[in-house]
């Protein structure tokens, strides 16, 4: 069935994107990330501009984000004081990012930028996850009891604050520092940040693994809306159709993937989610390498 | 087109009698060209997957490289677009030099019952416009002929320049009809169907139709709404999917 995308102004099979909608939700639940770093690429692959492959990429997050919020916050899991500090951050690096996203759209360099931001930050945070949780898994089986947290020397900056449910006394510059981070990425790459929230909040934070999930998607449900509503003024990408048809299969694979996201152990679900990371950058690392299969391309004037 | 008509006044001239015979014939005479388009006006709505155009009509004397022969050109509305090479930087292949063309028909078709080549020659066909070689394209930025073949490939791939992709059909040897596909992706505004009649390689007679492809429905007022109330249309999205998130969530519970 076909169905006619206004702001992209062309038409797409409704089924196909329901299908990619329910196939990402169930990823977004069952790790706790928005699940916008797979969305955007198979979006642009099936041919959606990258400006709205983005925009609505964004849209799609937040709204996938929300369902699996309410599923966290249920469970006691969101550290509410963490997120609003990360929030700060992320409004301001999104303010940022979509700047820089107009500008790359000017100078024609979009789809570069987007694809060269997917390899770095999907590749790196990938190998690192994946490497990380397999010492982990190996740890566990030789059975040493490992720390609590490592202190880092970004843990002794000023203006520290305690952080109760995430069980922290740590300086807000880092969080803060992180979310502005997040907010940048969130608006060039129409991500949640979630894949990068996660690990960030482990390692250098140092915050329990149980508060983790809920706390970043409350943070992306924020950055998500404020990257939405900036796409929308500044650039103009913000597909609703296509977002809404995204979201109708996205929520209810995100209630099927919550489910399943309890019975695996944080360890291995780390090490699968690297790896699916890294798969992601690899796949869009080859089509930046190989000789492409049309040698122009035909843009619109921005 | 006055001038071409006046032309074909001058050329026909020596043939009749007197200036008058020929007018009080024209008159009197059926038309030696009749066309029509199957619908004047296409809507793009929110199931819109593409369309097309069927213009039909029939001439005064019989179709064939001997008699008369019809060619139908649609031009749809201009735009501007920027075409980019692809250049392999370190391995890299990242958009390099950048050629801007002004005054491009966001749509473009011509059929005809024979190659137009082999019926008019490269005056009439520079003047008409017939030929995707003869589009009067206005290329700033990157220089050279390649970025505009790269245009006309690109376009012709997406199926939005149609050069003589089917020819015209004939029956009964007067009666023609041809099929011009519209793709889901074409611009909506107002399209020019020309219909012209050549008789012994020159155009005698000619048609002009008018299409409108106009965009109605949610397809239409959404994009309105997110052209000219950008601020309102965003909380829209935002609200719209933090809604659709909530429900699913409400609807898809699990224990």
């Amino acid at each position: 069935m076909q169905v006619y995308l206004p702001i992209a102004e062309m038409s797409v099979d409704a089924l196909l994107l329901l299908g990619i909608g329910f196939g990402v939700g169930w990823l977004s639940g069952l790790f706790g990330v928005g699940g916008g770093f797979l969305l955007t690429p198979l979006l642009i692959l099936i041919g959606i501009p990258s400006t709205v492959a983005v925009g609505s990429g964004a849209n799609q997050t937040l709204g996938a984000s929300v369902s699996g919020l309410i599923a966290q916050w249920r469970r006691g899991n969101v550290d509410f004081r963490m997120g609003a500090v990360l929030i700060i951050g992320g409004f301001f690096g999104s303010l940022v990012g979509v700047q820089l996203f107009a500008w790359l759209r000017r100078a024609g360099q979009v789809d570069l930028a987007v694809a060269i931001f997917y390899v770095v930050v999907l590749g790196s945070v990938g190998a690192l996850m994946v490497r990380e949780s397999l010492a982990a898994i190996l740890r566990r089986k030789r059975a040493r009891p490992a720390r609590l947290h490592e202190h880092l020397w970004m843990h002794g900056l000023p203006f520290k604050m305690r952080f109760r449910k995430s069980r922290l006394y740590i300086s807000v510059i880092p969080p803060l520092g992180i979310g502005f981070a997040i907010g940048v990425l969130s608006a060039i790459m129409g991500v949640g940040g979630g894949f990068m929230l996660v690990p960030a909040m482990i390692y250098l934070l140092g915050m329990p693994t149980a508060v983790v999930i809920g706390t970043s998607l409350f943070q992306v449900v924020f950055v998500t809306a404020n990257v939405t509503f900036l796409q929308a003024i500044q650039v103009g990408s913000v597909d609703i159709v296509l977002t809404l048809l995204l979201l109708a299969g996205g929520v209810s694979g995100a209630q099927f993937g919550a489910a399943m996201g309890t019975k695996l152990r944080g360890e291995e679900m780390r090490a699968l989610l690297g790896a699916l990371v890294l798969a992601v950058a690899l796949s869009l690392l080859w089509d930046l390498l190989r000789v492409p299969e049309a040698l122009f391309v035909i843009g619109p004037v921005p | 087109m006055k001038r071409l008509l006046a032309a074909l006044l001058l050329a026909l001239a020596p043939m009749a009698a007197t200036p008058d015979a020929v007018a009080q014939e024209a008159a009197l005479a059926p038309p030696s060209l009749a066309a029509e388009l199957s619908v004047n006006r296409v809507e793009v709505t929110t199931a819109f997957s593409g369309s097309e155009i069927l213009v039909f009509g029939a001439t005064e004397r019989l179709i064939g490289p001997e008699g008369d022969e019809v060619v139908v050109l649609v031009i749809g509305p201009e735009t501007s677009a920027i075409v980019r090479q692809k250049v392999s930087v370190m391995g890299f292949w990242v958009n390099g030099a950048a050629a801007r063309f002004n005054r491009v028909p966001s749509y473009w078709a011509l059929a005809s019952t024979r190659p137009v080549p082999a019926m008019l020659d490269r005056v009439e066909r520079a003047e008409l416009r017939l030929g995707l070689d003869q589009l009067p394209l206005v290329q700033l930025g990157a220089q050279g002929p390649t970025f505009r073949l790269a245009l006309a490939d690109l376009q012709q791939d997406a199926g939005l320049w149609v050069d003589r992709d089917r020819p015209i059909q004939v029956s009964g040897g007067r009666l023609f009809h041809a099929r011009l596909p519209l793709p889901a992706t074409v611009a909506h505004g107002i399209y020019q169907v020309q219909v012209m009649l050549v008789r012994d390689r020159r155009v005698v007679a000619r048609q002009e139709l008018r299409l409108d492809v106009v965009r109605t429905g949610t397809a239409a007022w959404i994009a309105d709404i997110a052209r000219e109330q950008p601020v309102l249309y965003g909380i829209a999205c935002i609200i719209l999917a933090g809604l659709a998130g909530w429900i699913g969530s409400v609807v898809f519970r699990r224990g």
